[in-house]
């Protein structure tokens, strides 16, 4: 017997399950895990970063939330509108076109900070109040520049 | 020897993993995880005060078919890994 590191993944909805239990049943104040996918990009790296996650509070545009946007999918992005009880979201690694829908109560928690490449980055940080800014007001060129980042600076570093 | 306090055995999505009890966040990016085996050896140690290698292998060798050597040297390798991981003490 020994020590060997090896990732485990999970089914999302189950481990969601497992999130929202921490949450409720034993009043965790968070949960941390390792993100996948590209659609945080160019913040998030797939597989590299990782979430810190609390429980869903009052939602606000900007913040970054995880939520079940169609039955059992789950997705963490980023709330561009609020509507009514209507929430919209997107990736900011995704099209502009490519939005979320979702009420209040599909909400899984709300994104407190990241650990982007072993660095704590709280979303109270100027450094991402800075970032997210920067990259919304990127938006009509969003294409092009994550287009670079995918096709140069990712195959680079 | 003993299992230090504070740790609590859980089966989540199939794999038996030990979560720390007591502080707020919950790090699913360093998980540690045991086998069935382990899984059992901890459950079986956890509701002892104190125990020995000898009970170690004892509660292995009730449950699985193996040679007293075999378990012997199991249990004493299982046990160095956990105190190496700070979840048990001498």
């Amino acid at each position: 017997m020994e020590i060997e590191k090896r990732q485990i993944k999970v089914n999302n909805h189950v481990f969601m399950q497992e999130v929202v239990r921490r949450f409720r049943q034993e009043g965790r104040k968070s949960v941390t895990f390792t993100v996948y996918g590209i659609s945080m990009h160019p913040f998030l790296g797939s597989g590299r970063d990782k979430v810190v996650l609390v429980p869903p509070a009052e939602p606000g545009v900007g913040q970054v939330v995880l939520a079940e946007v169609l039955p059992q999918r789950y997705a963490l992005h980023r709330i561009i509108k609020i509507e009514g009880n209507v929430i919209t979201m997107r990736g900011d690694g995704n099209p502009l076109k490519m939005v979320e829908q979702f009420t209040a109560d599909k909400l899984v928690g709300t994104a407190e900070a990241f650990i982007r490449k072993g660095r704590y980055v709280s979303t109270n940080s100027k450094l991402w109040r800075c970032y997210s800014a920067v990259w919304q007001a990127c938006n009509p060129v969003r294409r092009w520049l994550l287009a670079f980042y995918r096709r140069i600076i990712l195959k680079i570093f | 020897m003993k299992i230090k306090e504070g740790f609590e055995l859980q089966n989540v999505c199939g794999e038996y993993i030990i979560v720390p009890t007591g502080i707020e966040n919950v790090d699913y990016s360093k998980i540690i995880s045991l086998n069935e085996t382990a899984a059992y050896l901890w459950e079986g140690c956890c509701t002892l005060d104190s125990f020995s290698i000898d009970t170690m292998v004892e509660l292995l060798t009730r449950e699985y078919e193996v040679d007293e050597k075999t378990a012997r040297e199991d249990c004493e390798k299982i046990f160095a890994c956990w105190v190496e991981m700070g979840l048990a003490e001498e």
